[in-house]
């Protein structure tokens, strides 16, 4: 999934401030928790005490689409809803925001969330991790299904670095050391040869930035 | 608990004088709250243990074990003036874990004009009350219990069961009828809108008794047995996909501007687990309190509290069971988290020490009136440093 926070309240409030109709667009695809209905009524609801409390009065809509990163779908939940709107804040993580700006060159977007990385959640802990950061070049498996990129604060892609304190990261006492995680699981596969091999340095030239399927 | 427990507070009281030390109440409490003293043979409540399920109260051959919440008198009372406010024989006794509004009833039983008595647990009435009650006069008694494996203490259903089964025997020999005393079953339960599912899987995650299952993307699809109508799921659902029957979210905003309208400033409203406290019959309530009971902490929506500052609420109190006295699963510790989410939120837009949350147990009946009057307290000495 894709992890997002929500921004500060009184940015979001500066932001849409200048308009009066606001669109609140959540999107109910992949960012966790769901930025659905639910998050848009919510926002709507606070977005309007805060204007009560400033003497701001704004006149809200509130909607959701599948996936804002769809420009079909977008542009079918949105084409309906847009009539007078002066601005649409989108509850999508970044690309939602970027859709719409695309889909509705008129219209004002901004965006309510900051979008963080690509993560499980582990719900029981109610913590969110990240997993991965895209890098185009997966090396999953030869490291147990562990990803040093993401997993290691310092990105060594040939460790462990020797500072880890009984598994856990010296630079973050609450993380899991990923080269202790990645020793671990490549021993019970018998695979620990694989650790052996020398790997250089990350190949920025592989991230592609547009990919034709 | 820090302060004394006077002996007055307390909502479930042993009497040693008339307890004839049988053992009956200890061998049937569900939370051991009741033991027996090895050297004297000496029964002993344990307050602190007790969740006010009242299954001792209704067992006990001696009459020694009162709770307030049944209390004879009262309940008798209650039925003598609400004969008269409502101008019906017909009585409606409900249980209030299947909660249901009057319209339900009157599908239910076919009954428009009746006297409702809304208990904690139909199963633990005696039998004293309801051939008192068809002595005051009653012509028909209709009795809503919860489901038999539904119930929120312990086999109040099923004992309710065999209680009126008994009591229709004998008031029929005693040319009442062959069914003076009408029982049928609900309970909450969840429903999902299909077309508004999204399928997160949210509800799957956090229901804690397995009934959503997600297949598919089609959707999710609940297991209507397991379902024990907490609510929590409709509260995690992001697509508003989710309802509980009898407690929908239009009904709940419904009653929002209502209460407050009839209410004076400075206005506190109340969402209240309806496990947390049992008002009683008799209750005067302050102008400047409104209560909404929910059929569970699990079910307190954070829409719900912002409806209630949009509506006029100079503050909002959220009050549930503890963690360790939930009828459900922890429901309490849940509603907790949520307030301090939502507060969070509400801190960056102003709006500091509105909404609080305490939790309450009816063992102690004033409880919830205690925590009132200190939140009552505390938001007259803001609003003051306001004006100032």
């Amino acid at each position: 999934m894709i992890v997002t926070a929500q921004k500060p309240l009184d940015e979001i409030f500066d932001s849409i401030s200048p308009y009066h109709k606001v669109l609140i667009a959540g999107c109910d695809g992949c960012t966790q928790p769901p930025r659905g209905l639910r998050e848009a009524e919510t926002l709507k609801q606070l977005l309007e005490l805060a204007g009560r409390k400033k003497g701001k009065d704004f006149e809200f809509k509130v909607t959701s689409v599948v996936k804002q990163c769809d420009s079909v779908l977008t542009t079918s939940a949105l084409k309906p809803q847009v009539d007078g709107i002066e601005a649409v804040l989108s509850l999508a993580c970044g690309i939602g925001p970027q859709m719409v700006a695309e889909l509705f060159p008129d219209l004002i977007v901004l965006p309510a969330q900051n979008t963080h990385f690509l993560g499980e959640e582990d719900r029981e802990g109610g913590k969110i991790e990240a997993r991965c950061i895209g890098c185009g070049d997966c090396i999953l498996t030869m490291m147990g299904g562990v990803c040093p990129h993401t997993r290691c604060a310092k990105g060594l892609l040939n460790g462990a670095c020797g500072g880890a304190r009984n598994g856990k990261c010296e630079m973050d006492p609450e993380k899991d050391c990923a080269w202790e995680l990645i020793f671990e699981r490549l021993e019970k596969q018998g695979k620990l040869d694989n650790i052996k091999e020398f790997r250089p340095p990350r190949n920025y030239q592989v991230k592609a930035w547009r990919l034709v399927p | 608990m820090t302060e004394a427990v006077t002996e007055e507070r307390l909502a479930v009281k042993l009497d040693e004088e008339h307890c004839s030390r049988c053992s009956i109440c200890r061998s049937l409490c569900p939370y051991d709250a009741i033991t027996k003293e090895a050297e004297t043979g000496k029964i002993i409540l344990n307050i602190e243990k007790c969740q006010v399920c009242g299954i001792c109260y209704s067992a006990c051959p001696s009459v020694a074990i009162d709770t307030i919440y049944y209390d004879r008198g009262s309940l008798l009372n209650y039925l003598e003036k609400a004969k008269q406010k409502y101008n019906s024989q017909t009585l409606v006794i409900m249980c209030k874990g299947s909660a249901p509004d009057f319209a339900e009833v009157e599908k239910l039983f076919g009954v428009s004009n009746f006297i409702p008595l809304s208990l904690p647990c139909v199963g633990r009435i005696s039998d004293e009350i309801f051939m008192t009650a068809l002595e005051m006069g009653i012509g028909k008694i209709y009795v809503l219990a919860c489901d038999e494996d539904y119930c929120r203490f312990h086999r109040g259903s099923p004992i309710a069961g065999r209680r009126i089964l008994a009591l229709n025997l004998m008031l029929g020999q005693l040319g009442y009828g062959k069914e003076a005393i009408t029982l049928k079953r609900s309970s909450l339960k969840v429903k999902v809108d299909k077309d508004l599912c999204i399928a997160c899987g949210n509800c799957v995650f956090y229901c804690p008794y397995h009934a959503p299952r997600l297949e598919s993307e089609k959707g999710v699809s609940v297991d209507l047995d397991a379902c024990k109508g907490c609510g929590l799921c409709v509260v995690m659902c992001p697509a508003f996909a989710l309802e509980l029957e009898h407690w929908e979210r239009e009904r709940i905003s419904a009653l929002i501007p209502r209460l407050l309208s009839e209410m004076k400033p400075p206005k506190l409203l109340v969402f209240r687990c309806q496990w947390a406290f049992f008002p009683p019959l008799d209750g005067k309530s302050s102008p400047n309190i409104g209560v909404i009971d929910l059929p569970c902490a699990a079910r307190v929506d954070a829409i719900h509290i912002l409806d209630a500052f949009q509506k006029g609420a100079e503050s909002v109190l959220v009050a549930a069971c503890a963690e360790e006295d939930c009828k459900q699963e922890k429901a309490g510790g849940k509603a907790q988290r949520l307030v301090a989410k939502l507060n969070e939120r509400l801190s960056q837009i102003g709006f500091q020490d509105r909404l609080h949350f305490c939790s309450v147990a009816p063992r102690y009946h004033d409880g919830f009136d205690k925590q009132l009057q200190e939140f009552s307290q505390r938001i007259k000495e803001l609003s003051k440093g306001e004006k100032k």
